[in-house]
């Protein structure tokens, strides 16, 4: 064991990033073995990955919120209510696509500055901040499309044009464009000021305060970012599964925390890793997939998620005791 | 000497804190809603919308008080929406299919949210994880529990005036025309039940204790861990609890549904003076904020308000009282 | 004064790197008051700790009640009769005054928790104190003095045989402190040991039969109060040690310009109209005991902290500081005591902590320029002799020393002129101390202004240029290093207030 923890190779790339796509190719080898072969090929992959791309987009986002040792736990209704809201706006008033995608982003922008704010300046917990958020995304939702689902266009219908970003012909955009997103945000992570200040005030709150930064500005831009990848995971969603009906959401909240603290980022703050992140989402993708692939009960995700959090969370705790 | 201490604290107290300070408050600013609502709307004035008020109240109330006590460690507890539903379905499942006895079933209800208290607790007391991450992961555990048991389709109890439905008597007492809500009257019975625990025992000196100062309880010699656990055991009995007066209201249980209870109950303890930072807090207070979100949550459609506006407005409230907790305690700290 | 109770003998502990105690004795007789005395880090609360179970002893013995004990956790003590009344206090500050006392052992009648009977006991026991508190008041609602009685009264509800004092007088008011030492005559009436830590040399002269001073660890002797004067316990504090190579005139020119002018400064209750002037390549001392202010006076002036009133002057211009980046901007610079908590982020590395106060000047667009970063790291590794593998270490994994050194370089970078050394060698080794001095001294021949709170004798005489005296919040004196000796300054420490 220590061993291969030592091995150079083992070494850069980090010891639990590489566990982890150990276990992501045993998941994929046994979910293959299990239902005798039916999960080999491209189909089931695809599908696991029209998942992972509106859960990757959460994940990411919420992996910038738990750095500065907070939580939100919001960000699936806060999703669907931006789905819910510019597809209103497509479907209902006539708002050109590109229009709507931008109402999207506001939206969530719009909800990661409320939470940001009162978590940085007002030192609201953040799961209170979470809670409400929650549901004021869920009534906002409601009460905005009167409380009806809304179907985003087909391809062949007028704006269906949207869905190129999940994918064109034969060419998976979707997964482009969110390993871009998670390179861009691995870039904004480990080598802006943002993601340093974001980083260190999970860290050390008071240490980075007294050497003269403005840690609100920082720790509010952290809530904001996952609100912007709240607004965008929105149209992968609907590009994915195309109706958004309101009221729901908040399965994904769990799922979208088991990708990030799997992935090795620490509830303490402080410690975040996007490559992690990535490779947790997948695998939590996987999991659904073959959850439905088995013929098992849905809901069984979320007592497996809920379980690998607790685990997660658990092993991160127990590290940092050892550490002390 | 005594004496004239006695006397000028009495004469510092103001007519509120005499009264029991933001208790007192909430339950004028509870009257206040109601005599809104009843001004603004006829509908509102009816002797039948006062009992479905109070049939749909039960349940928060339950759950409100339970989790009053994690508040007060300084935890929290988010499972008790979702895991209401759980119980109720599990509850209602026996009875269906398995030809329970309607009494055995709330049994199993109460023994299976406190199973998942004692989960709770042992995640926050022994495993020392956050306690809304402990909890929002039982949250999401007891929802899948609750779906999967049942096969993921809505299980109703059974209706009134059907064989097994005694246990809707407990709530509501129907006879001929006259309808009874003797719910109301368990209620008040349970508060000052849970208040004579708060107050006056071991359990309740302790809790508080726990959230007042963690580590100075312990070098005092109290076993807390053992307190600690219990306080979410006491939150989930009373979350198995609601899942019966919740059964008892609802046509049909729906699996995947109860997120956003929690919500309720707990910003209606907040409200009613629970301090987020821990130690502080009170069942009758809670009690009297459960009624103003119950009262919000009836009354806003009679004014022309969908339910949905009452969600937005449950999670403003609850920022709000959150905040009013913040700045009372940066006073007293200035102080 | 009556028979021997309490008999600590030869007692030895080691912490890694510190020879905390050196076979320290201490005898307490009942119903006597016995002071120990000692300035900062001399080890009397360790010997405290050793008595209480918190720590275990290396070697010697302890002898209480004639039979030898070795106690393993401060319940342990406590059910023998050792009390210690802490000087933070350990108290719930939502339950009553009563409900504190006695928590965890509850008087019940059946599942009830008697109050009542609670609160009569607590009367009694007040009664018997003869102090006026309501058993039934929240404890956060009393004042410091109050609630340290409490707590007195808990050690007394236990069937105290010998209690421990810790600065009880630090945070009281003259009135309280007459109150408590009425209770404290009291306790000596009925016969019990007192132990009584404290650095007022007024109220060792009144309340105190005996003193045993302590220093650097080791046992110095014990005096009869009254035969004694203050001067004798001084001296026996500070001792005879010649300090190597102490300061003996200001390296500072006479007209050296004033960067910082702080103005009667007032924040909280522990910075009481504080003013001083700092002039450019002065290192000036901040002497005084623990809880004199001086912390709390640095963290005001970097912004840390809210000041209530007085003005600051960086380089003659008047400047508003509401934050410590309003401190920063000024080029102020803060070194805290507590690294690990103020100072470094620990589970950074070295560059990333060295360009932590000023990221805008090592940016490449809007990417960080981790080229030049280390390179600027590596320019202070190089320039300090950080001993660090590279840049690129975490800085958890450095010693103290070198820690402290990332820390000074962090405001280099920042080109901060007004540096604030807090206890800038608390937890270094004895090597490292003087590479943190040789710097110290070179950046005021660069320069650089500098405050030294210290709470070190050696440390001050040695690198001051100028030195200002706290006790209490208030400045109590000023004096040039020229002037300075450790009497005088350690009675400026001690001065009795008005």
């Amino acid at each position: 064991m220590e061993k291969i923890k030592q091995n150079p190779i083992v070494k850069k790339i980090g010891f639990n990033r590489v566990v982890l796509c150990c276990a992501l190719i045993l998941l994929y080898v046994v979910l293959c073995v299990t239902t005798g072969g039916k999960f080999f090929g491209m189909a089931r992959i695809m599908s696991a990955l029209n998942y992972a791309y509106f859960l990757g987009f959460l994940s990411l986002g919420v992996t910038f919120v738990i750095a500065t040792g907070g939580i939100d736990f919001s960000i699936g209704p806060v999703m669907f209510c931006c789905a819910l809201v510019s597809g209103y706006c497509f479907v209902a008033h006539g708002v050109p696509m590109g229009l709507a995608f931008v109402i999207s982003i506001l939206v969530g922008l719009a909800f990661g500055c409320f939470s940001g704010y009162l978590v940085a300046y007002w030192s609201v917990p953040s799961f209170i901040t979470s809670m409400a958020g929650m549901n004021i995304a869920k009534g906002i939702a409601s009460v905005f499309t009167k409380t009806q689902s809304v179907s985003w266009p087909q391809s062949s219908q007028d704006g269906g044009w949207f869905r190129v970003i999940v994918k064109a012909g034969a060419i998976p955009t979707g997964l482009i464009l969110f390993l871009a997103a998670a390179v861009v945000c691995a870039i904004i992570l480990n080598k802006t000021t943002a993601g340093r200040y974001i980083l260190s005030l999970g860290s050390n709150k008071e240490a980075v305060r007294l050497s003269g930064v403005n840690t609100k500005k920082w720790e509010m831009l952290a809530f904001v970012i996952c609100g912007v990848l709240c607004g965008i995971s929105a149209l992968f969603y609907v590009a994915a599964y195309t109706t958004v009906q309101p009221g729901y959401g908040d399965n994904y909240n769990n799922e979208a925390i088991a990708g990030c603290v799997m992935g090795g980022t620490s509830m303490a703050g402080g410690l975040a890793s996007i490559s992690g992140t990535v490779i947790g989402v997948f695998i939590i993708a996987l999991l659904q997939e073959g959850i439905l692939a088995l013929n098992f009960d849905k809901n069984f995700q979320l007592i497996i998620t809920g379980v690998i959090v607790i685990v997660a969370v658990y092993s991160d705790v127990v590290a940092r005791r050892r550490k002390n | 000497m005594a004496d004239n201490t006695v006397k000028t604290t009495v004469k510092k107290e103001s007519f509120i804190n005499k009264m029991g300070g933001q208790k007192f408050i909430v339950l004028l600013v509870a009257i206040a809603l109601f005599l809104v609502f009843c001004a603004a709307s006829p509908g509102y004035r009816k002797t039948t919308t006062f009992i479905t008020i109070l049939d749909f109240s039960y349940y928060i109330i339950l759950m409100g008080i339970g989790v009053t006590f994690p508040l007060i460690t300084a935890g929290v507890d988010l499972s008790i929406g979702t895991g209401m539903v759980c119980y109720a379905l599990v509850g209602g499942w026996l009875i269906r299919f398995h030809d329970c006895p309607t009494g055995i079933a709330m049994l199993v209800c109460v023994l299976f949210g406190m199973a998942i208290g004692v989960l709770n607790g042992f995640l926050v007391a022994i495993m020392e994880l956050p306690p809304f991450l402990a909890t929002l992961c039982t949250c999401m555990i007891t929802r899948g529990i609750g779906s999967v048991i049942v096969g993921g389709f809505g299980i109703p109890w059974p209706t009134a005036g059907a064989d097994n439905a005694w246990y809707r008597n407990i709530f509501k007492l129907t006879d001929g025309s006259t309808i009874i809500p003797i719910g109301l009257v368990w209620m008040i019975v349970i508060v000052v039940i849970m208040s004579f625990v708060l107050n006056h025992t071991k359990i309740g000196r302790y809790t508080i204790a726990i959230g007042s100062n963690k580590e100075a309880t312990r070098l005092s010699g109290v076993n807390v861990r053992f307190y600690h656990i219990l306080a979410y055991v006491i939150c989930g009995f009373f979350a198995g609890a609601a899942s019966i007066s919740y059964a008892a209201v609802v046509p049909t249980v729906q699996p995947g549904t109860g997120a956003g209870f929690e919500l309720e109950a707990i910003g209606g303890a907040i409200i009613g003076g629970v301090s987020m930072s821990g130690g502080v807090g009170s069942v009758a207070g809670t009690f009297a904020g459960v009624f103003v979100i119950v009262l919000l949550k009836t009354g806003l459609p009679f004014v022309g308000l969908t339910a949905n506006w009452q969600q937005i407005i449950t999670g403003l409230v609850l920022i709000g009282a959150v905040l009013i907790d913040i700045i009372k305690t940066k006073r007293e700290q200035i102080k | 004064m009556g028979e021997v109770i309490l008999t600590m003998k030869e007692i030895d502990k080691s912490f890694p790197g510190v020879h905390a105690l050196d076979h320290v004795n201490l005898e307490v007789r009942k119903g006597e008051v016995h002071a120990l005395m000692g300035e900062n880090g001399a080890g009397k609360s360790t010997l405290m700790k050793v008595l209480t179970g918190i720590y275990s002893k290396d070697s010697g013995t302890i002898t209480f009640e004639g039979k030898e004990v070795d106690f393993h956790s401060a319940k342990e003590a406590q059910d023998a009769g050792i009390v210690i009344v802490h000087q933070e206090l350990n108290m719930l500050g939502h339950l009553t005054v009563a409900q504190n006392i006695f928590i965890g052992r509850e008087f019940k009648k059946g599942l009830r928790i008697d109050d009542k009977k609670m609160n009569e006991e607590a009367k009694k026991l007040f009664d018997r104190m003869n102090i006026d508190i309501d058993p039934k008041e929240t404890m956060s609602k009393l004042t410091v003095g109050k609630q340290q009685m409490c707590e007195i009264a808990k050690a007394i509800s236990h069937d105290a045989k010998v209690i421990v004092f810790d600065e009880p007088s630090a945070a009281l008011t003259e009135t309280e402190i007459d109150e408590l030492f009425k209770i404290i005559r009291d306790l000596r009436e009925k016969d019990l040991g007192i132990v009584y830590i404290s650095h007022r040399m007024d109220e060792i002269k009144v309340i105190t039969d005996r003193v045993t001073v302590m220093r650097d660890g080791s046992y110095v002797g014990t005096l009869i109060t009254k035969d004694s004067t203050k001067d004798d316990i001084i001296n026996m504090m500070v001792g005879r040690v010649i300090y190597e190579d102490p300061k003996t005139e200001s390296m500072v020119p006479e007209d050296a310009p004033v960067v910082l002018k702080v103005e009667h400064l007032k924040a909280g209750h522990m910075v009481n109209d504080v003013s001083f002037e700092l002039h450019r390549g002065e290192i000036l001392g901040f002497s005084g005991l623990m809880g004199a202010g001086r912390t709390e006076t640095a963290r005001a002036i970097f912004g840390a902290d809210q000041i209530e009133s007085g003005d600051i002057y960086v380089n003659g211009k008047k400047v508003t500081i509401k934050s410590p980046s309003d401190a920063v901007a000024n080029g102020i610079g803060y070194l805290s005591e507590d690294r690990k908590r103020y100072g470094i982020v620990v589970d950074k590395t070295v560059a990333e902590n060295t360009t932590m106060a000023c990221m805008e000047n090592f940016m490449n667009g809007i990417f960080i320029d981790k080229k030049k970063e280390r390179e600027i790291a590596q320019k202070y590794v190089d320039d300090l002799a950080t001993k660090t593998p590279s840049v690129d270490q975490l800085v958890v994994n450095l010693s103290g020393g070198n820690q402290q050194k990332v820390v000074i370089a962090k405001w280099l970078t920042r080109n901060s002129d007004i540096l604030i050394f807090d206890e800038p060698t608390r937890g270094i080794d004895v090597g490292a101390k003087s590479e943190i001095y040789k710097l110290m001294n070179q950046l005021a021949a660069d320069g650089k202004a500098i405050i030294m709170i210290s709470s070190e004798m050696t440390e001050i005489l040695r690198m001051s240029d100028r030195i200002v005296v706290m006790c209490e919040g208030k400045k109590t004196g000023e004096i040039g290093i020229a002037e300075a000796t450790q009497e005088n300054i350690m009675n400026m420490a001690t001065r009795e207030i008005e």
